[in-house]
């Protein structure tokens, strides 16, 4: 297996209040490709922050992420963002769609950025929108998507880039059961049919279950790493 | 929509607001020079520090000749102009006497239009007009006869009768309760003053060109025995009433602006404020916050900018309107226009400097406005500005 991300000896420490926080506290972690891993634990346990780490939208107190050989925690923040573009997905718990551009627009908008052709950005996201069960709705902006189809849009910009891996941060807490196990098998099979790894920040039993390996932190330290198979 | 509209209603205040107040200058300046004395005259040297009939000239052809041969002027109007008692019945009041050659004066300030009874006189009519106000203080209509009583050229006496052909309404309510008109010929003849005048009023298409006008003029003439004078030299406290009015404008139209900042920027921040999550969702996936701070620029400049073109849009009928259908001002406002001789009317000026110079200042205030998006993006923390 490849190792998509090595995260060694992280720390992040916010000073901004009185008291002193460690939010993520000497975490050392390997992610390989094609994992399906959800990073869990009770709330204030550091989950979307070591994300945020992972994905670079935060910077270290110390330590290293690295993606691809290169240390990430190192990049100015504009190179940092350019790698972003090219190398992660993401996926967030309010969806975050742009709300004055339809579905497709948003899925496409990173592409954009990637300066790809038309051609290529219809083909991708139809494509896509097959892929992930929101055919037809194309044009429709998201105010009128419910929640779940807002998500599954979300995954589709999230995929559109062909990222290296996702990362998604509570992406079913707003959704119904049934919304969130549709989203769960359309991640899931992309997973096993096209080798995307996931990450998941979550504490939603029903991802945890559908998770082959899990991750528990504590007051931002690993206390338990579990491959389920 | 909110940005739009609230660019768009800065334009037509500050468009409408400055719009009337040059056109009340303009009202000022009209009724009391360009419809009354004319924006440049030549007297005797002496006549305007002691205006009697004694310091009047002679009409001398060849000083009308060289007026006229300046390019800019049009032509000129000759007026003798003295003061005398008039008297009907049981009522006398001192009244201005203008002698004029009627269809030029006709021509340069419309008075036969302004007639509301009665016909307007010929050049070699016995007979004088005189303003609404003084008809009706001396109760005297049409076809009645006024006794004028005054001094003549050189201390003669100046008295007779004459009838009266026509009522003039004057916009200047001052001038309305005291002016007679009366064919300069005539005028000449009761005044004893033969081919006297007391004023050579010239005719020229710009108003912009009086100080030009009038120096052309001084530059061609014996100024040892003539001048000529803007309308500015003539009438000082217009200018002061003006500038007066002025500089209350200028605190009123920087009031306006100020406000007009706070609204377009309170728009920009509010819009800025709502759309933070999404800049950091676009900074998160991929964008750089230059490119961002770049389409942001250039989104609240074409937002500006329809606002701007929709302001002015929606201006040009509004000032067009007025310019045609004043506001006529009635109070105590009324009254103290009226005590300078100015019409009581508050007319727009469609004038492309107006819309130029205000729409310039509004671009600079929303240009101002549309940098705080761009420091909003900068110094933005994409995880705070992603929860919301």
């Amino acid at each position: 297996m490849k190792t998509v991300i090595e995260i060694k000896n992280l720390q992040k420490t916010y000073t901004e209040t009185a008291v002193e926080v460690k939010a993520v506290n000497g975490v050392s972690l390997i992610f390989e490709e094609g994992e399906f891993t959800a990073i869990v634990g009770p709330s204030g346990c550091g989950k979307t922050t070591l994300l945020n780490l992972l994905g670079g939208l935060d910077a270290p107190t110390s330590g290293q992420v690295i993606i691809d050989g290169i240390d990430i925690s190192t990049l100015s923040s504009r190179k940092i963002i350019d790698f972003r573009m090219k190398n992660i997905g993401f996926v967030f718990q309010a969806y975050n769609l742009i709300p004055v551009l339809t579905a497709k627009e948003n899925a496409e908008f990173i592409m954009q950025l990637q300066n790809k052709s038309k051609v290529e950005r219809e083909t991708r996201i139809a494509e896509l929108f097959k892929a992930i069960g929101i055919e037809g709705k194309e044009d429709i902006r998201p105010s009128r998507l419910s929640g779940g189809q807002q998500q599954r849009v979300a995954v589709a910009r999230a995929l559109a880039s062909k990222p290296k891996f996702i990362l998604a941060d509570e992406p079913t807490a707003n959704l119904d059961s049934v919304a969130t196990s549709e989203l769960l098998d359309i991640m899931r099979k992309l997973n096993e049919e096209e080798n995307i790894t996931f990450i998941f920040a979550t504490h939603d039993q029903r991802v945890i279950d559908r998770a082959r390996r899990v991750v528990y932190l504590e007051d931002g330290v690993v206390t338990k790493d579990e491959l389920k198979e | 929509m909110i940005t739009i509209s609230s660019v768009t209603l800065a334009v037509v205040l500050a468009i409408f607001m400055r719009s009337f107040q040059e056109g009340s200058y303009g009202i000022m300046v009209e009724t009391a020079v360009g419809k009354f004395s004319g924006y440049v005259q030549v007297h005797q040297k002496d006549y305007w520090n002691d205006k009697t009939i004694d310091n009047g000239m002679v009409v001398n052809e060849q000083l009308i000749k060289t007026i006229k041969n300046i390019d800019e002027i049009n032509g000129v109007n000759l007026r003798l102009e003295s003061f005398s008692l008039a008297s009907n019945k049981m009522n006398t009041k001192g009244t201005m006497i203008m002698g004029v050659e009627p269809a030029k004066e006709d021509a340069m300030i419309g008075l036969k239009n302004k007639i509301v009874k009665g016909e307007y006189i010929n050049a070699n009519d016995q007979s004088i007009i005189l303003g609404s106000g003084l008809a009706k203080y001396l109760d005297i209509d049409v076809g009645d006869t006024l006794v004028l009583l005054g001094q003549g050229h050189w201390g003669q006496s100046a008295i007779n009768a004459y009838p009266v052909k026509g009522i003039v309404k004057i916009p200047s309510p001052v001038l309305d309760k005291q002016v007679i008109f009366m064919p300069l010929l005539l005028a000449q003849s009761y005044f004893s003053f033969e081919n006297g005048v007391t004023s050579v009023v010239v005719i020229f298409e710009d108003p912009d060109y009086t100080e030009e006008v009038s120096a052309a003029i001084n530059a061609v003439i014996d100024t040892t025995q003539y001048q000529a004078m803007t309308w500015q030299k003539m009438t000082p406290e217009l200018i002061q009433q003006i500038e007066g009015d002025k500089a209350g404008g200028i605190i009123m139209i920087a009031i306006l602006y100020m406000i007009i900042a706070f609204g377009v920027f309170g728009t920009v921040l509010m819009m800025t404020e709502e759309r933070k999550r999404e800049f950091a969702v676009m900074v998160s996936i991929g964008m750089q916050k230059k490119k961002l701070m770049l389409i942001s620029f250039y989104e609240t400049l074409m937002m500006n900018l329809v606002g701007i073109i929709a302001g002015i849009l929606l201006t040009i009928p509004i000032v067009y309107y007025y310019k045609v259908n004043p506001i006529t001002l009635t109070g105590e406002m009324a009254e103290s226009m009226e005590q300078f001789g100015i019409e009581a009317v508050l007319p727009t000026v469609l004038d492309f400097n107006i819309f130029l110079n205000n729409t310039l200042i509004i671009i600079v205030i929303t240009g101002i406005a549309a940098i705080y998006p761009l420091f909003s993006i900068l110094k933005m923390n994409v995880i705070k500005s992603l929860r919301g």
